[in-house]
């Protein structure tokens, strides 16, 4: 940190820093803006929503509309299929990211270009094309309308992959070698060498999985049948009403709900996003 | 630094493990919910409906099934509310179901869908309507002919409607009184119309347009086709259905009835489309009115409870909408849609579809009965968000406390206007749909782009049209 | 888990007796290291993805419309998507959408990695850093239809803040001119925060006495960031780079529900034209044919981009 506010100092031309600092304000006051629209909207009433200027700080703020999600949809249910399916999703993903990224980084052995390939290219598909064949292949395990079916076609990660494989190219080779020169082998390597670094790394991919699945639709649309399977996305929906006709309070009340948890952990793991983002974008 | 780095990485070590160790756990202790195996009913040969879960909330859902097993407690019976956005959301799940050999038996289809399901999926229920024509009597007696006549196809009837909405004016009261006018008359004119929209557009100031609107196939263009004495595809009634009218309607109200609608050759080149286009046009070209806006219109109640907009095309469903929105029912009124050429109105109705691979079909009439029964549609429909089906639930205590004063009107539109139909939906009809929002899109973009766009229109449907699908 | 041990420790009592012969053993003790860490991907892949994509291909040469058996078309759907014109424009737009769309959130991004990373209390940084990077958490869908109301004409909140600085209405996702724009502007606000987030990790790896020399050499400001700086971060802008046009190039959410690919066909994307014509239109083998073609422009793409990276990154 320290070498850019050196060198900042240093540069006449730059910014001075409180118009730095107002300028990034108002950007983050306008990447926040439809944020906060949406929070302040969901404690007013209806009637009030749509006034211009948005009154920001509701003058008679009302939780009314939270009663109505809890009303309306079983929101503990719901909550409780979302936290399985992401958690284990996270979880899943972080090793099969941890344990295939470490392998293209670090092991030797045939077709490693190819694979890793494979693995990339698979960012690159819809899921418009693909979940029809999907929903028969989970048909024939037995697993449409479960949360399992959810969850297990999502442990494999490209991007989870590819940011473990940049990770562990980012460790220091010597630690490997000095430990092979001690008679290690390419799993106490890996045990004790590098698995302990990687942490940081291997929580950005737990959170990035959450925040997209946490808030996923089509999949569970389409997988989940039974309205005890259903997840908070799904279960949001019947919030907007027949024919769109549901108050708006509501529907914003429970968007916020919604995006509770996913604050939650990008707070708690934003560190460690920070840390393990950083190595993603450098090295080979 | 050694030393507080040492410790974080066991500390690190062991919360990985705990992590893992909890995720076992869980995992572990919620085999069934995740295996699905806590839902009871679940493959044992019930029967299965799927219904469209943005309708109807978890407590319809539930009573529906419980009453369902009051009458009928020998047929285990499985609800499925989709909980899908749209209907092309609701219709991918289906498919999907449909392509994995696990489709339900019925499904909730709408008037968009009655013509494609019925051609490719469905079974007719004639044999069942005429065994059971006796208990059967009271329905139609209460039903209008219209919504029973848009759900048959080819002289066969596919569903029983439970609920429709007809593209009726809302007005909102207080932008009325702000524009001095009176509310109009039930047989107002597209010029009355007109001359509304600028009384309101002159005594209101900025963020407010007089008429809004959403581009959709039902209460989009196609309500001024319809006034305008016209319709986006050439319409024309298959023979047949005598057997239905015959039974069940009046001699009077049978008139004219036939085997269902055909929609068939596009005509959106047909001068009376190019006139309603225009008409449209020059609307947005005073800022008397919004440019079409695609979507399921779900800004729409909000807009308009709160004053922003004046008048609204929009069914029974509004009602319930506009009471959650916070509107008292001495709000807004609604009245008819204005005469043009004729005052026909346009409507979409829904009801259950029987499907042909279903293995339990003399079960699942049983539900299509039940799902028409007085009792569980006032049952259902207690929020009105939805115009019911027979018009003995049209009653003033149903609005007197969500409004409208005018609520006759919705069931009237069909009463009095007896020519009033469906929304054009023929097997094709997503590609229809798809076309005519998108050319009615660039049309209204400048007067002058009306009558390109019409041809383009023309052309792409005739295309669609061609298809088989 | 067991199982990978054995290799391993059997090597090592073996060493001192066979020293030809331990490389191999050590080299199979990896592939099997390997073969066992890659299972849980490679197997998934395979089930997941490679045999449904296989499933596409097969079916981009069939009609099928899920209700009736499918029938043999041979290149009927492609010769069919080519005489599209829905088709070819959706594949426009596609292109203009991530065109725009990465290069305004690559660009906008950078200015707020750099930005953020100057002289500023830690706590502050904090906040910003938080900030940019929330729109993220959002379900797309749902904060698109909090967008579609503050993107109205006539009593949006956008039009209303411009309205203040003397702008007239624009209409944003009724105008051909304008729906693109907009659809732009809410997938960018949505988005940037990741790139940024990379941003400023790879800022942060730039070491300091890169800068102190560049300082020395007078290189200053923009100058500096453009010669210094950029060259040097050149790696994250290829990951940011390919992530964001991977992702632009599958867009969905944003166009389906703020305009629904409209007025026209001006915001319908390729994915869109593939979810309509599978689930709407129910001619699985035209939107499988799409898919294909979508599935080879994005690998194109890529190739492209990483051919092109061979000249442009510099790897310290």
């Amino acid at each position: 940190m320290s070498q850019a506010t050196l060198s900042l100092s240093r540069t006449r031309h730059s910014l001075a820093p409180w118009a730095r600092i107002a300028g990034l304000t108002v950007c983050a006051l306008l990447t926040l803006g439809p944020v906060i629209w949406t929070v302040s909207t969901s404690l007013r009433t209806p009637a009030d929503s749509f006034d211009l200027p948005p009154r920001i700080i509701p003058t008679h703020p009302t939780t009314e509309a939270y009663h109505g999600v809890f009303d309306q949809i079983d929101v503990w249910l719901l909550a409780l299929n979302s936290t399985l399916v992401t958690a284990l999703i996270a979880v899943g993903q972080m090793i099969t990211a941890g344990l295939a990224g470490y392998a293209f980084a670090r092991l030797e052995f045939r077709f490693k270009k190819p694979l890793f390939g494979l693995v990339l290219a698979t960012m690159m598909v819809p899921l418009q094309v693909t979940i029809v064949p999907v929903f028969l292949v989970l048909k024939s395990m037995g697993l449409t309308d479960t949360l399992l079916g959810l969850i297990v076609p999502a442990f494999p990660t490209a991007f989870g992959t590819f940011l473990m494989r940049q990770y562990f190219l980012g460790m220091p080779k010597d630690l490997g070698e000095a430990a092979m020169l001690d008679g290690a082998g390419p799993w106490r390597i890996f045990r004790s060498v590098y698995a302990p670094l990687a942490a940081p790394g291997l929580a950005i991919v737990g959170v990035l999985a959450f925040n997209y699945h946490w808030n996923e639709f089509f999949r569970p649309l389409i997988l989940e049948t039974s309205g005890q399977n259903y997840t908070l996305p799904l279960g949001l929906v019947s919030l907007q009403g027949n024919l769109g006709t549901g108050s708006i309070s509501v529907v914003l009340a429970g968007v916020v709900l919604s995006m509770l948890p996913a604050v939650a952990v990008f707070v708690v793991g934003q560190r460690p996003l920070r840390e393990g983002i950083t190595s993603a974008g450098v090295n080979r | 630094m050694t030393d507080s780095h040492l410790s974080r990485r066991t500390l690190l070590r062991y919360g990985a493990y705990g992590a893992g160790a909890a995720a076992l756990a869980g995992t572990a202790a919620s085999w069934e919910r995740l295996t699905g195996a806590d839902i009871p009913g679940r493959d044992d040969g019930s029967l299965v409906v799927a219904t469209l879960g943005s309708a109807f909330d978890q407590a319809a859902v539930r009573s529906l099934s419980e009453g369902f097993r009051k009458l009928h407690p020998g047929i285990r019976l499985r609800i499925n509310a989709v909980q899908a956005v749209d209907w092309s959301d609701f219709f991918a799940k289906i498919l999907t179901q449909i392509a994995a050999g696990t489709a339900p038996d019925l499904v909730y289809v709408a008037t968009e869908g009655v013509q494609l399901f019925a051609q490719r999926l469905g079974v007719p229920l004639d044999r069942w309507v005429k065994r059971d024509g006796a208990e059967l009597r009271e329905y139609f007696a209460d039903v209008h002919p219209s919504l029973v006549e848009s759900m048959m196809y080819e002289g066969s009837l596919y569903q029983l409607p439970v609920e429709f909405n007809a593209a009726d004016m809302y007005l909102n009261k207080q932008v009325l009184k702000r524009a001095g006018a009176d509310f109009p008359a039930a047989d107002w004119t597209r010029d009355d119309f007109t001359a509304l929209l600028r009384d309101m557009k002159r005594s209101s100031g900025s963020h407010f347009t007089p008429y809004f609107w959403t581009n959709r196939l039902w209460g989009g263009v196609v309500p001024w086709l319809f006034a305008n004495g016209t319709n986006l595809l050439a319409e024309s009634k298959a023979p047949g259905g005598s057997w239905l009218w015959d039974t069940f309607y009046p001699a009077a109200q049978r008139r004219g009835r036939g085997g269902g609608f055909r929609w068939t050759t596009p005509q959106a080149t047909d001068i009376r489309v190019a006139e309603a286009y225009d008409y449209l046009a020059s609307l947005i070209q005073e800022d008397l009115c919004t440019r079409p806006e695609g979507g399921n219109g779900s800004n729409l109640v909000g807009v308009f409870s709160t004053g922003r907009v004046g008048v609204t095309p929009a069914g029974g469903f509004w009602a319930g909408g506009l009471h959650l929105a916070g509107m008292r029912p001495s709000g807004y009124d609604v009245q008819y849609f204005p005469r043009w050429r004729t005052q026909r109105h346009q409507f979409g109705a829904a009801g259950y579809a029987l499907l042909r691979t279903s293995k339990k079909q003399d079960e699942a009439w049983e539900f299509i009965k039940y799902s028409a029964r007085r009792d569980t549609l006032t049952q259902l429909f207690k929020g009105n968000q939805t115009t019911p089906a027979r018009r003995s639930m049209l009653t003033g205590t149903r609005y007197q406390e969500t409004g409208p004063a005018h609520w006759q009107v919705f069931y009237d539109t069909l009463d009095k206007f007896p020519d009033t139909g469906p929304i054009p939906a023929p097997p094709q009809v997503a590609e229809v749909e798809q076309v005519l929002l998108k050319h009615t899109g660039t049309a209204l973009a400048s007067p002058r782009a009306v009558r390109p766009a019409l041809r383009r229109m023309q052309g792409d449907l005739e295309k669609a049209m061609e298809r088989d699908v | 888990m067991t199982n990978t041990q054995t290799p391993a420790v059997r090597t090592r009592p073996a060493a001192p007796l066979a020293v030809a012969r331990r490389p191999s053993a050590r080299e199979r003790g990896t592939r099997l290291l390997a073969a066992l860490f890659l299972a849980p991907t490679i197997v998934g892949i395979v089930v997941f993805t490679v045999v449904p994509i296989a499933g596409s291909v097969v079916l981009s040469l069939f009609h099928w419309n899920v209700i009736d058996s499918p029938s043999f078309a041979g290149d009927a759907n492609y010769r069919e998507v080519f005489g599209d014109s829905t088709v070819l424009v959706s594949f426009r737009n596609t292109l203009v959408f991530m065109v725009f769309a990465v290069a305004l959130q690559l660009l906008i991004a950078l200015v707020l990695a750099l930005a953020v990373n100057g002289r500023m209390p830690v706590w502050l940084r904090s906040v910003f850093r938080s900030a940019f990077f929330f729109p993220l958490v959002l379900s797309a869908a749902s904060i698109s239809v909090v967008m579609k109301y503050l993107f109205n004409q006539d009593f949006g909140v956008v039009n209303w803040l411009l309205g203040l600085i003397g702008i007239a209405p624009v209409p944003w996702l009724t105008s051909e001119n304008s729906a693109m724009a907009a659809v732009i502007l809410v997938y960018v606000w949505q988005q940037f925060g990741f790139s940024f987030l990379l941003f400023v990790g790879g800022l942060n790896n730039i070491p300091k006495e890169i800068h102190e020399a560049a300082a020395l050499d007078g290189a200053t400001g923009l100058r500096k960031h453009l010669t210094v700086t950029l060259p040097l971060l050149s790696p994250t802008l290829l990951v940011a780079s390919v992530v964001g046009i991977i992702n632009a190039l599958q867009v969905f959410e944003q166009p389906y529900v703020l305009t629904n690919g409209g007025p026209g066909d001006s915001t319908r994307t390729a994915v869109m034209v593939i979810y309509e014509k599978a689930f709407e239109q129910l001619r699985f083998g035209e939107a499988s044919a799409v898919g294909v073609l979508l599935f080879v422009l994005i690998m194109a793409v890529t190739a492209l981009q990483f051919r092109l990276s061979r000249r442009f990154v510099h790897y310290q």
